[in-house]
């Protein structure tokens, strides 16, 4: 793209070499933290040349977070689920059907992804707790799949648009319902973008802190981001190596996921997503 | 469903779309719609979150919070933040992107290596960093004393301007491969003979990126910077990891204020006030947003 001139040799390397180191250090840094033997405060070790596993055997061993990583799997999976299929269908509706309103409501879902989620969550608590929902994992489904559904709805109806409408109406004069056009001749043809989606909802929950922080109020039910922040940030003398080996840990479903599905995956994070 | 299937067949098409888009529909006014209207509403009442009784105060709490010195504060942090947490990663995104495009087959493999800084949960960048800016044994301590660039500790974290600072890098370490992903794209889809027959002119390079490059990129730009400001501005967890706000209200950003408002001192009327402010100006981005996608739309 660009001519290999001295100017650009001097940009590119000196940018490879710093944007580089402040990318990729950080991430060495929690890796060599979380192997050094704990605690070990006093001096700094670049180097994790006494290796042990002890921190990550000591998290793995903790009951509680455990727990949170478990509690978390079951919320993510069911809101991946649920995101994954209203999402389907309603961008399928947006895709081939055409009724009045259709343009202010889809420009209605995808605005509802900027509103400040903490305005919102001020009325859903209030909501949550009225309706005896509070501390229960459906108030978080219920919330992440409204925050996921506008990218989820986005992706899946630049997908349905791909698919030529003569398919559809061919499908019709062979006698096939709608449902049946539906399940068994349009979702099989988008499943990388239903993929896309199942994986946006599944990151966007697993990461949350904000309403699982609020939303869930007893420590037996507690998601990841807010029992980690309580297990450690609680602590008179935070013990680094440990909380490093922790945020190994529960890096690692996304991270897996995201070596195995890695083309989904920047599908669904650039379709317009924000991380808040 | 006891429909006869006569019926059933019946339903228009019309129908079918409405009935399929419905349960978004719903989920779309009861999570989103009413709470925001509601919201706005409360911030007219002396709603209190341990007390089941509310009255209608007027403009009260709006009054109240223009003649509260640290709201003008946090108007601030959250504007220094939300400019300099989306054009920091912006900028930085957008040179990492060229990089990678320049190169061949190690750039997939950064790439892939980059977006892991936006995949690990908040809750754990948030532990990374502060750990880096720990204020006794931290990395960066460690680092500037060996240099000889500081003589004593420095408490970044517990320190008004440095605690900013500290969680602008955290911010922009997070969403800068997100700005470079998008970029990437934008990038690969650029025109190559087009920039070819701007260097046989004799444009140089920067002349061919301003002029060939960004034109083509426009879109792209404008559409990750009005999303990125948007992230900035609704974040919390981060900041609420690595300072909760403080020290002494230096990192309290609008959602910060918010939630302590709401949860901490149980104060609805105020909390709701603070958060109708910032939907009005977050109504600017929405705008700028839906007369993007307006565009877009089929």
């Amino acid at each position: 793209m660009f001519e290999r001139t001295f100017g650009f040799r001097v940009f590119y390397y000196t940018s490879l070499i710093l944007v580089g180191f402040f990318v990729l250090f950080p991430l060495y840094w929690m890796i060599n933290t979380a192997l050094n033997p704990s605690p070990n405060v006093f001096s700094i070790q670049f180097l994790p040349l006494h290796a042990t596993l002890n921190n990550f055997i000591g998290v793995l061993e903790n009951g509680s977070i455990m727990r949170y990583l478990a509690n978390s799997l079951m919320v993510s999976i069911a809101t991946s689920f649920v995101a994954t299929v209203v999402a389907a269908y309603a961008g399928y509706s947006f895709s081939k059907f055409r009724y009045a309103g259709r343009k202010s409501l889809m420009l209605l879902i995808m605005t509802s992804q900027m509103f400040p989620q903490v305005a919102l969550l001020l009325t859903l608590y209030l909501m949550m707790k009225a309706f005896g929902l509070l501390n229960t994992y459906l108030a978080l489904v219920i919330s992440y799949v409204s925050f996921t559904l506008p990218v989820g709805t986005w992706t899946l109806k630049a997908y349905f648009d791909q698919i030529p409408n003569s398919l559809i109406e061919s499908a019709k004069l062979d006698g096939a319902g709608q449902m049946k056009i539906i399940h068994r001749i349009i979702f099989p043809l988008a499943v990388p973008g239903l993929a896309s989606t199942a994986i946006y909802g599944f990151v966007w929950s697993w990461n949350d802190l904000l309403y699982s922080l609020t939303l869930i109020t007893s420590n037996s039910k507690r998601t990841l981001g807010p029992g980690l922040v309580l297990t450690y940030m609680g602590q008179f003398q935070s013990n680094w190596n440990s909380m490093m080996a922790a945020s190994i840990v529960v890096s690692i479903p996304v991270t897996v996921m995201f070596i195995f599905l890695q083309r989904y995956f920047i599908q669904g994070l650039t379709a317009g997503a924000v991380k808040g | 469903m006891d429909l006869p299937t006569a019926n059933k067949r019946a339903l228009s098409d019309k129908q079918v779309g409405v009935l399929l888009v419905a349960p978004a529909l719903i989920i779309f006014c009861v999570i989103t719609l009413y709470p925001l209207v509601n919201t706005v509403l409360m911030s007219f009442t002396n709603a209190n979150l341990l007390s089941k009784y509310r009255a209608f105060v007027g403009l009260a709490n709006f009054k109240s919070i223009l003649s509260d010195p640290t709201a003008l504060q946090v108007l601030v942090n959250t504007l220094i933040f939300v400019i300099v947490a989306t054009l920091v990663p912006f900028t930085l995104g957008l040179i990492w992107a060229i990089v990678l495009n320049e190169g061949r087959k190690t750039s997939e493999f950064l790439r892939g290596l980059t977006l892991v800084d936006w995949i690990i949960p908040s809750t754990a960048i948030g532990f990374l960093w502060s750990w880096i800016f720990q204020g006794n044994y931290g990395l960066l301590n460690a680092v500037l004393t060996k240099l000889g660039m500081i003589h004593s500790n420095i408490d970044w974290l517990g320190r008004p301007g440095t605690a900013m600072i500290a969680v602008i890098v955290a911010k922009t370490w997070q969403t800068l491969p997100w700005f470079m992903a998008f970029l990437l794209g934008g990038l690969k889809a650029v025109s190559h003979e087009q920039i070819e027959a701007a260097h046989l002119d004799g444009a140089g390079n920067i002349r061919t990126f301003l002029s060939v490059i960004m034109p083509q990129i426009k879109s792209i730009v404008s559409v990750v910077l009005i999303l990125g400001f948007m992230g900035s501005l609704q974040q919390f967890d981060l900041i609420w990891v690595m300072t909760q706000g403080g020290p002494a209200s230096a990192t309290t950003t609008f959602s910060i204020d918010v939630y302590t408002a709401a949860f901490n001192n149980y104060d609805l009327g105020t909390a709701s006030a603070i958060a109708t402010v910032w939907v009005i100006i977050d109504l600017l981005f929405v705008f700028l947003y839906v007369r993007r996608l307006k565009d877009d739309f089929q």
